[in-house]
């Protein structure tokens, strides 16, 4: 079909007068593309550019012992309540308070008849030879 | 690897090496894809500054796209002209909204081409008279006909681009080259063929 209209001549020229990107907007999409680029891996390490091996990246450990203690507990959360747990037991150990005892009274006197005065939770050898 | 075999390897291929962490698929496919979404982004928009912030933040959307991206889906490039689409949509709207603006001071900035001063000037003049007549057309077909005629995508592929048929596509940029030769039946002294 004949371009009576020049139309056609138009559309040539524009596409032979493109913008041409700015060396400035070249280096903000490679700057984008380096900044959301994944890290490499291993099955294509050498990629496009052939002579350039692109090795995995290792994860950086994060933290120093007192994070890894703290991941063996599920995290600090879990590490917090277990160092709190801790604690708890050795205040109740030093200062036996009055609530505690009379409790270990009861169960004492419960189990044992009031016949023992202590609860001996490791006996020791002569105790067990004694009983046979 | 040698610049041909760089050559060789499709866009979708070197967005798998960009996902897998090769720079060098990075700056192949800114070679390929900035310029073509720079061109359309600037046809549709009619300023530079504008449209250079449009390919860039379409090419920011593929690269985020790039891990997830799944092979044969979609053609890299009619992607990246759908996103610079609408893209170039949202700042018409709020174009419009802000109120009109003049194209002749937003006229594309082109490439100097190897013509001289004088016959620069009148590549220039047209040049700003299609771009005038592109703006004057309805936004649908404005887009359909720069995708087809300056772009040089087929149909099927403008169909993918603008997500309707082909015959829609067709349909659309009949009219639009109609309504083109309209608007520039009265430029056609700025066109350089005189009154015929």
């Amino acid at each position: 079909m004949q371009d009576r209209d020049g139309i056609d001549d138009l559309f040539a020229l524009a596409r032979e007068r493109r913008m041409v990107p700015s060396e400035a907007l070249v280096a903000r999409v490679l700057a984008d593309a380096a900044a959301e680029q994944p890290k490499a891996r291993p099955e294509v390490a050498g990629g496009v550019a052939g002579g350039a091996v692109l090795m995995p990246v290792p994860l950086r450990a994060r933290g120093g012992w007192l994070a890894r203690l703290a991941g063996v507990f599920g995290g600090f959360g879990g590490l917090a309540g277990v160092g709190g747990a801790a604690l708890a037991g050795v205040v109740l150990g030093f200062a036996q308070p009055a609530q505690v005892t009379d409790f270990t009274d009861v169960v004492t006197y419960s189990i044992l008849g009031g016949e023992a005065a202590a609860l001996d939770l490791m006996p020791t050898t002569d105790s067990l030879m004694a009983e046979e | 690897m040698p610049r041909d075999r760089i050559d060789a390897l499709s866009d979708e291929a070197l967005l798998a090496f960009y996902a897998g962490g090769d720079a060098a698929a990075a700056r192949e496919l800114t070679a390929r894809l900035v310029p073509r979404a720079l061109g359309y982004a600037g046809r549709l928009l009619g300023d530079r500054a504008e449209a250079e912030d449009v390919a860039q933040e379409a090419m920011l959307r593929l690269w985020r796209a790039a891990p997830g991206w799944r092979a044969g889906e979609a053609q890299v490039s009619t992607w990246l002209y759908r996103v610079v689409t609408n893209l170039c949509t949202d700042r018409l709207r709020r174009r419009q909204r802000r109120g009109p603006v003049g194209l002749d001071a937003d006229a594309p900035e082109v490439a100097d081409g190897a013509a001289g001063p004088e016959d620069g000037l009148i590549e220039a003049d047209r040049m700003a008279a299609l771009d005038r007549a592109l703006a004057a057309l309805p936004e649908r077909q404005r887009q359909a006909l720069v995708l087809r005629h300056i772009e040089g995508l087929s149909n099927p592929e403008i169909a993918a681009v603008m997500d309707i048929g082909v015959e829609a596509v067709e349909s659309l940029t009949a009219r639009a080259k109609r309504a083109l030769a309209a608007l520039l039946a009265g430029q056609r002294g700025a066109l350089g063929y005189g009154e015929a």
